[in-house]
């Protein structure tokens, strides 16, 4: 492929006159005009078919799979949402709130979404009063995901449930000091200075 | 009955504040008309708004300085910019979903290259693309070469893994490392048994018998 | 002409109910479109294939686009999407080439085989283009965009659009001389 003059390339683009060419550069000009006519030119007849055949699609409802996909997209998005509700009712609301989350709906766990999984955070804080996990799965809160002690070896755990899909999180250590989680392989810079760890929640695992 | 009920009304968008009252108390004041406007021209660009606005929390409670959220935020929107410009690339058609967007997004901040996520896009054009994604960067963060993590993990999705699955593939790969065989030879050994690599193991019962779900604020200001 | 409704006024319509309405879209764009594709792609009724899930795509989607008085950029960014697809699944090689149908002339028959002659020569070289420079110059001489509009459907920078525009160029002007 050999360059061309470049003035060729500025009168195709309209930078410069055709007029402005010498002759040998004009007739280039025109013969790559006349092939690109030719292209333009040679139209497929005008088909009755596509526009049937679009039309007909456009007439049918959204298939369902389309709607299905849309909704898994949407749940595989970590969705953070809040709700206001009158104050009436917000101590009872919150009281089933904490009953529904703190004791199992039954002896095998609670009955998971079928977009839903388990999330382990596990993490070694011998000194540690307390540990939260924040993350995108809660807005970032941090008193909201409490990490427990159990038997008080200085190894703290959670098992959350949550939506599927990939979220940044990290460990909050007596309310103010937050610590990546070093066991996790998948580590993010969060843009202020420090690393997120990743949490991928899978389907399969229930 | 009642945890899907718990679902329902943690996952319902009708329910859903706006996201400049998500922001308040909960960012410096400062700082949120910035981050407010760079939503609304996520919003007018169709690009995806709760990374943004997940970043301006993130940095509240990280109690981080009002000037360093609006950069993040700033400098996040000219990512996911550049992730939709890479789904067009790699010859999606559009409109590219948030979904997508995010995703793309995602891949980049893990330190994969372009031409390697965009190769994975092109090479699956009709499915999400997480998974496989994660799959390849966490190899990429074992120091597996990305191009060749890509090539393992699109064989894989060839011969009929999906979604998770690939990840399986990639913690495949790790333990044959593990077990004392350079990378090389984790990813052919793998390959070969491809699409039959194990899953991983199911949690514990008694963890997923106390397993909970995150409680959402649901108490108005006094 | 007078009393035909503008794109916007068209999307509006269609946004508001009347689906029947959308069928001005692909009265008005399939020739252009399917010119395209067919370009693109080497074979018609691929690119038939091609515009036609183009269309039902935009008709889905129509919500999102932003400026409907650029309709037409719009659609030729879905359906130059949807032909990238198609040739990312073909194995790598040449685009297939359809015998060109001769440009019917029915008063001077050996000018007619001399413009078939032409235009399958000036097809073949298009088709040994890689599919970007090949995208640009069908775009830029074929479609009649401006830069402006090919960086809308491509989402490549002008700078970058010009020089695969120039070597196109160059690579068919090539194959001419080298036949003249």
């Amino acid at each position: 492929m050999n360059p061309i003059d470049p003035r060729i390339h500025q009168a195709l683009d309209g930078d410069i006159a055709r007029e402005s060419l010498p002759p040998e550069l004009r007739r280039v000009v025109d013969r790559l005009e006349s092939a690109a006519a030719l292209l333009a030119a040679a139209v497929p007849p005008q088909s009755a078919g596509l526009e049937t055949r679009v039309m007909a699609a456009v007439r049918r409802p959204a298939p369902s799979g389309e709607r299905v996909r849309r909704l898994l997209r949407w749940f595989a998005t970590p969705q953070a949402v809040t709700f206001r509700i009158r104050p009436a009712w917000s101590l009872a609301l919150a009281a089933a709130i904490v009953l529904l989350t703190l004791v199992p709906a039954d002896e095998r766990g609670p009955a998971l979404g079928e977009h839903e999984g388990i999330a382990q955070f596990v993490g070694r804080f011998p000194d540690a009063h307390s540990v939260h996990v924040a993350g995108s799965f809660n807005d970032w809160r941090t008193g909201t995901i409490p990490l427990e002690d159990r038997d008080h070896d200085g190894v703290w755990r959670a098992t959350v449930v949550l939506p599927t899909g990939a979220y940044e999180y990290m460990f909050v250590v007596d309310g103010e000091r937050w610590v990546p989680d070093h066991w996790a392989d998948r580590l993010v810079e969060d843009d202020f200075g420090r690393e997120n760890s990743i949490v991928i929640v899978r389907a399969t695992w229930r | 009955m009642r945890p899907g009920l718990i679902l329902v009304l943690l996952a319902s968008p009708l329910a859903a504040q706006s996201e400049r009252d998500r922001l308040e108390g909960r960012v410096p004041a400062v700082a949120i008309p910035t981050v407010d406007s760079l939503v609304q021209l996520a919003t007018r660009e169709d690009l995806p708004t709760e990374p943004l606005v997940q970043k301006a929390l993130e940095g509240g409670a990280k109690h981080q300085p009002a000037v360093r959220i609006a950069a993040a935020a700033q400098a996040m929107l000219g990512q996911l910019r550049d992730a939709r410009a890479l789904l067009v690339r790699a010859g999606d058609a559009p409109p590219a979903t948030a979904a997508e967007v995010t995703t793309i997004y995602a891949a980049l901040k893990r330190g994969l290259p372009a031409p390697v996520v965009e190769r994975i896009v092109a090479a699956l054009p009709h499915e999400p693309r997480g998974s496989a994604l994660h799959a390849v960067a966490d190899l990429a963060t074992h120091h597996f070469e990305p191009d060749s993590a890509a090539a393992l993990i699109i064989d894989a999705a060839r011969q009929g893994l999906r979604g998770e699955r690939l990840l399986d593939v990639s913690t495949a790969v790790l333990h044959e490392v593990q077990r004392g065989h350079s990378r090389a030879e984790a990813v052919a050994v793998v390959r070969r048994q491809l699409p039959n690599v194990p899953s991983p193991p199911k949690p514990a019962g008694a963890s997923v018998a106390g397993a909970r779900r995150p409680g959402t604020t649901a108490l108005p200001p006094p | 002409m007078r009393g035909d409704p503008s794109d916007t006024e068209v999307v509006a319509r269609v946004l508001g109910g009347d689906r029947e309405a959308f069928g001005l879209v692909i009265h008005r764009y399939e020739t252009g479109l399917l010119r395209f594709a067919t370009r693109m792609l080497g074979s018609r009724d691929v690119a038939a294939d091609a515009v036609a899930e183009g269309l039902v795509r935009a008709y889905r989607h129509l919500a999102s686009c932003r400026d409907p008085s650029r309709l037409r950029t719009w659609l030729y960014r879905i359906v130059a999407n949807r032909c990238k697809s198609y040739l990312s699944r073909r194995a790598v090689g040449d685009v297939p080439l359809e015998e060109a149908p001769p440009v019917a002339d029915s008063t001077d028959n050996e000018a007619s085989l001399e413009r078939a002659e032409q235009l399958a020569l000036v097809a073949q070289a298009l088709a040994r283009l890689s599919p970007d420079k090949r995208e640009a110059f069908v775009l830029k001489h074929v479609e009649g965009l401006s830069y402006q509009e090919m960086a809308a459907v491509t989402g490549e920078r002008i700078p970058t659009l010009k020089m695969r525009v120039h070597r196109a160029r160059e690579a068919l002007l090539q194959v001419l001389e080298d036949h003249a």
